[in-house]
């Protein structure tokens, strides 16, 4: 296993496409952060430092499409028979895969909070109101967004190694978050809070900042993306096994 | 147990279409085996059964005596080109090859070598998506050679060579094959593989055609190669499966 995470390492090294999807999180964090200042939040409610940064969460974004690369990426450019071929126990290979994408997104996701961290001190620095830095919820939420970036790399790997066509795993995802989960959550009301983007919002984003609905306890939430995590993982290791590589 | 190739009744079907049917050889160590057929003849398919990379309906694809999935070291045993287009275009010529060395557990020093050996070197440093087809086809080699492997089993390694390179690579699979190791190369440009193989398997419609000497096809009767290859894959002479092929 040492040699195939190593190879995974080596293998994101040699390329930038991932880097590049990873770079874009703290410019969404810049973003998010000054326009909620912009939009005229107000900076002397204590929830308000949670609310910039529970953008660090919503980074996830971007960790669930680098993880789609993993192996969506190696079927792209069809450097998945090589790999094979080095490695005809396809299941280690995914596994690698799972703990090296997930792993990877903790630094980028690190990289978010100390940018947001920046910026949102500087606005509110400009806008006289002290930062303060020991607030519990805002690093809870800092936390939990970390942990949501992870869990949805290690689900966009699964992700990906299931559809295999990169466009329509990333067309797939992109259309769940923005569109299909909320229809859903319509449908079936209360049970929304299992989806995945709503558990991660539970998880990442302080709880009660962007839905009405009654969220998942910040612990649930982590349960069940790992559940999520855990099953696209085992059907993506299943599928690889069995399927053609041609 | 040899270092050669055992094929025994290997059959793929996709759902009604019947891609490789019932295809039975051996690929002896010490010589050049041309695998040739017609366009859809099952020729890739079959390479790819043999590299565990698509799994047979039936049938049985060994190297020395064992499916490739059960080999410890596969890159040390086998070296597989298979398409040119297998590279992320991002990636140096180096790094393709690096990437490689380090999932079969390959010394990072092989790198130079096998960059050396298909004549690289100079553009080792340069990103995949510059290179022509023939510098692509050079570097599927040379990833195939990185393990120093004994059975060598290439998919129209010559497709992008000039003539300058098809040279080089008869040369060099002709050297490979002189020590003692087991060279299967498909291909269906015939001239290329007159001057390359010792032996011939020839199938089409997924089914086995002729096994045999290239010099016993094209001796006896004084046919070309061409001509030969036309009789024994063409159905309106000779119906799918009805001869029995010679040499097995």
């Amino acid at each position: 296993m040492r040699v195939l995470i190593r190879t995974e390492v080596l293998k994101l090294r040699t390329i930038r496409g991932p880097w590049l999807v990873l770079a874009v999180g703290p410019l969404l964090v810049i973003a998010g952060i000054s326009g909620l200042v912009v939009s005229g939040a107000n900076l002397h409610d204590p929830q308000t430092q949670a609310k910039a940064l529970a953008h660090v969460g919503l980074t996830a974004i971007f960790a669930l499409a680098f993880g789609i690369l993993a192996v969506a990426g190696e079927y792209r450019h069809k450097t998945i028979t090589d790999t094979y071929l080095s490695t005809p126990e396809r299941g280690r290979v995914i596994g690698a895969k799972l703990v090296v994408y997930a792993a990877f997104c903790i630094p980028a996701a690190l990289v978010s909070t100390s940018v947001g961290l920046g910026v949102a001190a500087a606005w509110w620095s400009a806008k006289g109101v002290p930062f303060a830095w020991g607030d519990t919820a805002m690093w809870t939420t800092i936390g939990g967004g970390v942990a949501w970036n992870a869990a949805f790399a290690a689900i966009g790997v699964g992700l990906g190694a299931l559809i295999r066509n990169l466009t329509a795993a990333i067309a797939a995802a992109l259309a769940w978050i923005a569109l299909v989960e909320g229809i859903v959550a319509q449908l079936i009301g209360n049970l929304a809070r299992w989806l995945p983007f709503y558990a991660g919002q539970s998880l990442g984003a302080g709880g009660k900042a962007m839905l009405p609905e009654p969220l998942l306890p910040r612990w649930g939430a982590a349960l069940v993306l790992a559940a999520y995590a855990a099953a696209f993982a085992a059907s993506a290791i299943t599928t690889s096994i069995r399927r053609d590589v041609s | 147990m040899n270092g050669g190739i055992t094929v025994a009744g290997l059959t793929k079907r996709y759902g009604p279409v019947t891609a490789v049917d019932g295809l039975t050889f051996t690929v002896e160590p010490g010589q050049v085996t041309g695998f040739l057929g017609p366009n859809g003849a099952g020729k890739t398919t079959t390479l790819r059964m043999l590299l565990g990379l698509v799994a047979p309906t039936a049938g049985s694809a060994l190297i020395g005596g064992q499916r490739y999935a059960e080999l410890a070291e596969p890159r040390q045993v086998v070296g597989a080109v298979l398409e040119a287009t297998g590279f992320h275009p991002d990636r140096t010529g180096r790094d393709h090859l690096r990437v490689i060395a380090c999932s079969a557990g390959i010394q990072r020093s092989r790198v130079d070598q096998v960059l050396d050996r298909v004549g690289l070197t100079d553009a080792a440093d340069r990103r995949v998506r510059g290179y022509s087809l023939g510098m692509r086809q050079r570097l599927g080699l040379a990833a195939a050679l990185l393990g120093d492997p004994w059975v060598l089993i290439l998919d129209e390694p010559g497709n992008g060579l000039d003539p300058a390179g098809l040279a080089e690579l008869r040369d060099l699979l002709r050297g490979l094959a002189g020590d003692g190791r087991t060279v299967l190369m498909s291909s269906h440009v015939l001239s290329e593989v007159a001057q390359t193989v010792d032996h011939v398997i020839i199938i089409a419609g997924g089914t086995l055609r002729h096994v045999g000497k290239l010099s016993e096809l094209t001796g006896t009767q004084g046919e070309t190669l061409e001509a030969a290859f036309l009789r024994l894959t063409s159905d309106l002479t000779r119906p799918a499966g009805a001869a029995a092929p010679a040499g097995n």
